[in-house]
């Protein structure tokens, strides 16, 4: 039985991450690690609606009759789990962030929020979309190290000690990104601001 | 291999025989420092059958591969034996000077052993290591024995035991630099134990840094996020801890009167702003730190360092105490005697409790104040009720009959959380291996600051991830080992970066959290052969079942059971609370797995 207090927190951030237009209707998932479980999203369930029956729990490394239910992405959200300290994890849509990713290794944000918060975020890229092992390892990997990372053409996957902590990685990269596209539109000499700002690139 | 020193120097105070030989490359990687190198040295030298105060038991004082670097609090060190009050793996560390000064004397490791036929102090100038007699100083309190040292902050420091040491006090702190403790569990009474008054250290040799550009770049960004965090930048320096005062007496989580409520109504009187605004005259720094949040406060009879948040509520709101000037010399006369306030204060609660209930003939009351300086005396120098409360509030509870009343786990008090209106910080104390502890890990930033994010401090279900996130997380920085009020602006993916930096090894945030976690298996090992399980992980009655009688908790117990069991399947433990074969395999501590 999952408890309400945690339902809350699903509903919250599933609603805020569609109304930030983070998500289409039924993409994006989110979980959150309750000891040696994890709850996660059901599959096809939409976020900005969940309701109660929407939340599917099952063992962070053994199944039960939770995963015939679990978001395609179960497997990802399990690894991330397993090798790192993450306790949630959010994976969203966030548009300008996917079309930055589709030209670029990493992403490193001009403006101060991110530049302060995030640093850098690397784009990692597999054959094969998110639900196989190989790009759940490296996405895992990639994890250990940065608290948000993009799949390249496909979305970012943040983590956190709550939920609301990876949907902050993941807005901030987003309005990042839509920062850096006016900038590129308003197509001026960028004047550098930041103090030791090589350092970013070497995060 | 930058970052470490690379050298343990071992002295065996029965045969004076000093030793010196390289620290162990692949155990210095495992462990880096500090707690979890400590824990898993005395794994070797420690076993069942030694009694913590006998020759046998050993201190072992460590740095960590930050100590000394100029890193931010990068000035910490640790001590680790077998604790005289809990019978535990024992590691208490502290500020100050000292661990810098010993590490740029060339050593990662101090191990001391056997026991000197008569109190001696050692002196440790770099590699010339010196014996002294100190039948002189045998006796003395804690700043004259360290001004009588020589000491001096940025060239030679001074640590010792005060009389409550020398008088094998099981709440005896171990003092550094006059007024900093190396305070729980009793490592003062080993060091008495062994006649050892004080150790002497002048280092030359800071450390050499892998990366200086990249470790310069994690100095400036570091910097500039302990600048934008008003906890750090504003709260702590201006306050200090004791600014938690009104925030946990808020949310009804401020253990008052012995745990039978959890609000004081005499909260501000003994609050950080009230502690600024009456007595502070400036505050102070450990060694790099730009925080600041040591306080210099001066009453009608004492003027020194202190006190501490846990120290004020300890003979403050646990005494039922809102004398502010008469906590604060309290504190004083705990650093002078070298006694840890937060046992000290707690186990002077209980010994109030039991007098007002008629268990104990004494004239202690809660709201005493006038009595606390005299009690303190008598703990620290053994006399008359003093000497049973010296022992701590577990033994002394338990030797009138009323163990209950002691509210310790495995037998150290417990400082100023309140578990029924924090759930998660019960579980926390119930299954820290040292015992009735908040530094193996708190739950006052999720559950009460916010820190990253604010959960619900009532929440059960999911509550073991975070505590054992918390736990893990601080052992890493406690075997780093840096000030964990640096992970209140910073958080733990700066100290992988900045390890990385300063030993050229490749630390990702989660192999940091990794290395704490492997220092909670192998402190965890070490209490299980000592005979530690389940029934120890565990919390006063009065936690269990009476609930809070008013306030912002009312109402609540703990609900210890539902997140005890949660917490041992997460932690890859048995049911017993033994670790499974399969997790020590994956933290590399296969070997050490017995049946």
């Amino acid at each position: 039985m999952i408890d309400e207090r945690i339902y809350e927190q699903f509903k919250q951030i599933g609603r805020d991450l569609y109304t930030a237009g983070m998500i289409s209707s039924h993409g994006g998932n989110i979980s959150m690690r309750v000891g040696d479980r994890v709850v996660i999203k059901r599959r096809g369930a939409q976020l900005g609606a969940l309701q109660p029956h929407d939340l599917i729990e099952t063992g962070i490394d053994k199944n039960d009759s939770g995963v015939t239910m679990a978001s395609t992405e179960l497997l990802a959200h399990r690894m991330i789990y397993l090798k790192t300290p993450a306790l949630s994890i959010v994976h969203c849509h966030p548009r300008t962030a996917i079309a930055f990713s589709l030209s670029r290794d990493e992403i490193v944000p001009i403006d101060n929020e991110a530049s302060y918060l995030l640093k850098k975020v690397p784009v990692i890229y597999e054959e094969f979309a998110s639900g196989t092992p190989e790009m759940a390892n490296n996405l895992a990997s990639a994890l250990q190290s940065y608290k948000i990372v993009m799949l390249r053409g496909h979305g970012s996957f943040a983590t956190g000690q709550t939920l609301d902590e990876a949907f902050h990685w993941s807005s901030t990269l987003e309005e990042s990104c839509q920062i850096a596209l006016y900038a590129k539109l308003i197509n001026e000499p960028f004047i550098e601001y930041r103090k030791n700002q090589e350092g970013y690139n070497k995060w | 291999m930058n970052g470490w020193a690379g050298k343990v120097l071992d002295i065996d105070l029965t045969t004076r025989a000093v030793k010196t030989y390289p620290l162990d490359e692949e155990l210095a990687k495992q462990f880096l420092g500090g707690r979890g190198l400590g824990a898993r040295l005395l794994w070797d030298l420690v076993g069942p059958e030694v009694e913590a105060l006998s020759p046998q038991n050993v201190l072992i004082f460590t740095g960590g591969p930050l100590t000394a670097t100029g890193y931010q609090t990068s000035n910490r060190f640790s001590v680790t034996t077998k604790s005289p009050l809990t019978g535990t793996v024992l590691d208490a560390n502290s500020g100050g000077f000292w661990g810098m000064q010993f590490k740029k004397a060339g050593y990662d490791v101090l191990i001391v052993r056997g026991k000197s036929e008569t109190p001696v102090s050692i002196e440790i100038i770099n590699d010339k290591i010196s014996f002294h007699d100190a039948a002189h100083l045998w006796g003395k309190r804690v700043m004259e024995t360290t001004t009588a040292l020589g000491q001096n902050n940025n060239k030679r420091n001074v640590l010792c035991i005060g009389p409550a040491g020398e008088n094998l006090s099981r709440i005896a702190a171990i003092m550094n630099d006059g007024q900093r403790s190396l305070a729980r569990g009793g490592p003062g009474a080993v060091m008495g134990s062994k006649n050892l008054k004080a150790i002497v250290v002048e280092g030359k040799t800071r450390p050499g840094i892998e990366d200086p550009e990249r470790f310069k770049f994690m100095l400036y960004e570091t910097r500039k996020l302990l600048r934008a965090s008003p906890l750090t930048s504003q709260a702590l320096p201006e306050f200090g801890t004791v600014v938690m005062m009104n925030i946990v007496n808020s949310v009804g989580a401020l253990p008052t009167r012995n745990h039978q409520q959890s609000q004081f109504e005499g909260a501000e009187a003994i609050s950080g702003e009230t502690l600024t605004e009456k007595y502070l005259v400036k505050n102070e720094s450990c060694w790099a730190c730009p925080i600041g949040c040591t306080r210099v406060s001066k009453t009608d009879k004492v003027n020194g360092e202190g006190p501490e948040f846990e120290t004020t509520w300890a003979f403050g709101a646990q005494c039922g105490i809102d004398d502010l000037a008469a906590i604060i010399e309290a504190n004083s006369i705990c650093n002078d005697l070298g006694m840890d306030t937060i046992s000290a204060g707690s186990t002077i609660a209980c010994a109030m409790e039991m007098s007002e209930r008629g268990y104990v003939d004494s004239d202690l009351r809660f709201g005493r104040a006038d009595l606390l300086a005299a009690t303190l005396e008598d703990m620290g120098y053994r006399r008359g009720l003093g000497a049973e409360l010296s022992e701590g509030s577990l033994r002394f509870a338990g030797k009138h009959g009323h163990p209950e009343l002691s509210m310790s786990v495995k037998g150290m008090e417990m400082p100023a959380y309140d578990p029924r209106g924090m759930q998660g910080q019960g579980l926390l104390y119930a299954t820290s291996n040292r015992g009735g502890c908040h530094m193996r890990g708190n739950m006052l930033g999720l559950e009460v600051l916010g820190l990253p994010k604010l959960i619900d401090r009532f929440q059960v279900q999911g509550k073991s991830s975070y505590v054992i996130l918390h736990q893990n997380a601080s052992a890493a920085i406690d075997s780093l080992v840096i000030c964990k009020f640096t992970n209140m602006g910073v958080a733990e993916e700066y100290f992988a970066r900045t390890l990385t930096a300063v030993t050229g090894i490749p630390y990702a945030n989660g192999d940091l959290i990794r290395v704490g976690e492997r220092a909670y298996n192998m402190e965890r090992l070490y209490n299980v052969r000592e005979g530690f399980s389940r029934k120890d992980d565990t919390l006063p009655q009065r936690l269990l079942t009476e609930p809070v009688p008013e306030g912002p908790s009312k109402g609540w117990v703990s609900k210890l059971e539902p997140m005890l069991k949660e917490y041992y399947r997460a932690r890859g433990w048995d049911e017993n609370g033994t670790p499974k074969k399969a997790k020590l395999a994956e933290l590399g501590l296969a070997e050490l797995a017995t049946g």
